[in-house]
């Protein structure tokens, strides 16, 4: 394969109660893998992944989906969006996208 | 002390003859320990509007009655033991208590919150709250039974731990489960240390700023209710079934509150873990260096013979008593730990066999202190052993990271205040001061003395500058709950001190909402449009979002006037070196908060509208809040405003 048509992936691991949203039982994790193209964003990773759950979709994003709403955390590669990657972040392939249902309590 | 001392006659003024609203008892209950009285004082609709109850209720008598030289421990001090409007109608989880008092381990204000059934024991016996002054000669409880209130002889519950004070107080009465509800103090508030806490009901805990103690001070041991006979209705009682069915189908359906319906706080451990922000052996690591799947919250519960425990009127699977199965202390009847416990009991002392956590957690909530400061503390002894800060000769005994049996010796050292108990008891900030040297640089704590939840804030700003600027000995604005709601980002950049600071100030006002009507602040994670649409429903008022945000910051202003009043400024709102420190592994490893601390400071202050200088809240913000006798005080040469 030439490095001009290589495939590029990133993972989107799914945690805790955000299981539930893509068939799981709120528990473990589920994994997906996403090709991506050169350019492809955290947020159109993000899309291509959630348009295959309505339930996630609906809660990974505000209801005109231009925004990720509040209850699900987003990390890239275990850091927090906004630290080093925002939405509109380039990806270069191999990053882990996790996202991590927000804790109410405690 | 007369055993039979019994209520006043309640006073004709022009507040009794003036009904209550719906949803209140429409009094007071006032003790004097000292004197032995007791007596009844009607408060009137204006006052209920404006305080509503629980920590509002409590700011206002606190401001009012305590002054400046009444410290913690002085027989002035007032305890009030307040419930609100909401509790006991068919809301989950209105059996709610708020403590307020001034406490031990800041010499300030404190507003802690507990559940089970006191609350509505409380309100069903005709009271919307306990005003507890004064000292007693001896140990006393105080027993209440509808119009019945006597302060009786403790003597025979001295010593007792807080499950054993329940227990005989239940066989003394002949009354158990639901029919009567014990809120009272362990060995540790007896021996008056600064962080003990009141219990009840079997696993309820106002843990924070040392509330035990000063109930300890006044030789209170326990207050026990009897389920009263008193009528309480709504106003609208099928706009209030609205209201809480809406509640109650939010927190099952909604994602992010579902596990909190199921699990309770249990899944904070996973959670936190992966954020970096759970607190491992006195903020040493963030790196747990085991399998975290087996934290999973159906782990935690199923780990264990397990049993439903709910609060008055609460349809959650939070609380369960559970039965140890395995190891030394297999077959004991514990609490099921809150996240708090698994963490102060746990994770902070490098604990993670899960039954011995239980198994001391349940112990520190019978000694009854803070889980959160014992963590701290026995986190803080067990680091400076293995640096060689501390020497066996000074601690009595060698103690290791994770040595529960030695944690549990500690415990009892401090809940007695024998040997370097005496030293420990009075919590981290001092006690690592005394010890000074390398030692004193590894505590954790506020500069006001009181120390953070079990959290690493390292990795939670946000926790960290609301622990710090706090005006009731803990977090005052917590977690941002819908944060939408009211205007706020739904999310923000974790280390980015301006988006911190902002966000921390913009929703500071809600908890006092919540902790105002008497109910759980984790049946309260929905919407503020619904708790308005209850509280309305309840009383017959309109109330509105904009209401309780009002309502939340002029608490948080007197609570703040209050403590201004006692010495306590800006000057010591940051953290302690250790609490303060750059992570040195995990996700927050990159970030130190101290090189924002100034400007998260100046943010925060802006937002809230108070003056970054004296601490005040400006003359504009007490306009804004209808407070304008707080602005005499505060900038017109009253007692807070000489800073």
């Amino acid at each position: 394969m030439s490095p001009t048509t290589a495939v590029l992936e990133a993972t989107v691991e799914v945690t805790t109660w955000v299981t539930k949203l893509v068939g799981g039982d709120g528990t473990g994790s589920r994994v997906f893998v996403e090709r991506i193209a050169p350019g492809d964003t955290v947020r159109q990773v993000l899309r291509r992944c959630s348009a295959r759950f309505p339930q996630l979709d609906a809660a990974l994003w505000i209801p005109t989906r231009t925004e990720l709403g509040e209850h699900i955390e987003v990390l890239v590669d275990d850091a927090v969006l906004g630290v080093v990657h925002d939405l509109d972040s380039p990806l270069k392939g191999g990053e882990r996208i996790t996202l991590l249902g927000q804790f109410m309590g405690g | 002390m007369s055993p039979t001392a019994t209520l006043r006659r309640t006073k004709k003024t022009s507040a009794a003859v003036t009904p209550a609203p719906a949803g209140y008892a429409g009094k007071l209950l006032r003790v004097n320990l000292s004197t032995s009285k007791t007596w009844t004082e009607p408060w009137g609709p204006d006052d209920m509007r404006e305080c509503l109850g629980g920590v509002g209720l409590g700011a206002k008598i606190l401001y009012e009655e305590v002054g400046p030289k009444v410290h913690w421990d002085h027989p002035d001090n007032r305890l009030v033991l307040a419930t609100g409007p909401l509790a006991g109608l068919p809301v989950w989880g209105t059996g709610g208590l708020t403590v307020v008092t001034r406490g031990a381990l800041t010499d300030g204000a404190t507003s802690t919150q507990a559940n089970g059934f006191f609350g509505a024991c409380l309100k069903y016996s005709g009271y919307d709250a306990i005003v507890i002054q004064g000292q007693a000669k001896k140990l006393s409880y105080l027993y209440v039974n509808d119009d019945t209130v006597e302060i009786r002889d403790a003597g025979h519950l001295a010593g007792k731990d807080t499950w054993e004070t329940q227990q005989a107080l239940e066989a003394e009465h002949g009354l158990s489960g639901h029919r009567m509800s014990v809120y009272g103090i362990g060995p540790a508030g007896e021996h008056l240390v600064r962080f003990a806490a009141i219990h009840g009901d079997y696993g309820h805990v106002a843990s924070k700023n040392g509330c035990g103690a000063v109930m300890g001070k006044k030789k209170l041991k326990a207050v026990c209710i009897v389920r009263g006979t008193k009528a309480l209705r709504a106003h609208d009682a099928r706009g209030l079934m609205q209201a809480a069915d809406d509640i109650a189908h939010d927190l099952k359906t909604d994602p992010s509150t579902s596990t909190l319906y199921n699990y309770g706080t249990l899944p904070g451990v996973l959670n936190l873990s992966k954020l970096g922000v759970l607190p491992i052996k006195n903020y040493t690591t963030n790196v747990t260096g085991m399998d975290m799947s087996e934290w999973e919250p159906v782990k935690l519960r199923e780990g264990f013979d397990h049993r439903g425990h709910q609060c008055s009127a609460c349809g959650m699977r939070h609380c369960h008593i559970q039965v140890i199965r395995k190891g030394p202390h297999a077959g004991e009847r514990v609490d099921e730990p809150e996240y708090e416990g698994w963490s102060g009991a746990g994770w902070t002392i490098g604990l993670t066999d899960k039954d011995s956590i239980t198994w001391l957690n349940t112990r520190i909530d019978r000694a009854c202190v803070d889980v959160n400061e014992f963590g701290w503390v026995c986190g803080w002894v067990m680091e400076c052993m293995e640096k060689g800060y501390l020497t066996e000769q000074q601690v009595g005994f060698r103690l290791n990271w994770g040595d529960v049996e030695g944690a549990n010796r500690l415990l009892r050292m401090i809940s007695h205040r024998e040997g370097f108990g005496d030293v420990l008891a009075e919590g981290v900030k001092r006690a690592s001061e005394k010890v000074g040297g390398e030692a004193a640089r590894c505590a954790v704590y506020t500069m006001k003395g009181a120390s953070p939840r079990g959290h690493d804030h390292r990795g939670r700003w946000d926790e960290m500058l609301d622990t710090c600027t706090s005006s009731n000995g803990t977090m005052e604005s917590a977690n941002p709950t819908f944060p939408t709601e009211i205007g706020q980002p739904a999310r923000i950049q974790p280390f980015d001190g301006e988006q911190v600071a902002r966000l921390t100030g913009g929703i500071l006002g809600r908890r006092h909402f919540e902790d105002s009507l008497g109910g759980c602040s984790f049946t309260f994670r929905t919407r503020i449009e619904n708790l308005a649409r209850a509280l309305s429903a309840a009383t017959g008022w309109t109330y509105r979002l904009e209401d309780a945000l009002r309502f939340g910051r002029r608490t948080a202003a007197i609570l703040r006037t209050f403590n201004l009043r006692c010495g306590i400024g800006p000057e010591v709102e940051y953290p302690s070196e250790r609490y303060g420190s750059q992570p040195v592994d995990g996700p927050a490893k990159e970030h130190d908060v101290m090189k924002q601390w100034d400007r998260m400071l100046d943010v925060w202050y802006e937002t809230v509208g108070y003056d970054r200088a004296t601490g005040k809240p400006t003359p504009e913000t007490l306009a804004k809040l209808g407070l304008d006798a707080l602005s005499k005080e505060l900038w017109k040469g009253g007692r807070a405003g000489k800073r």
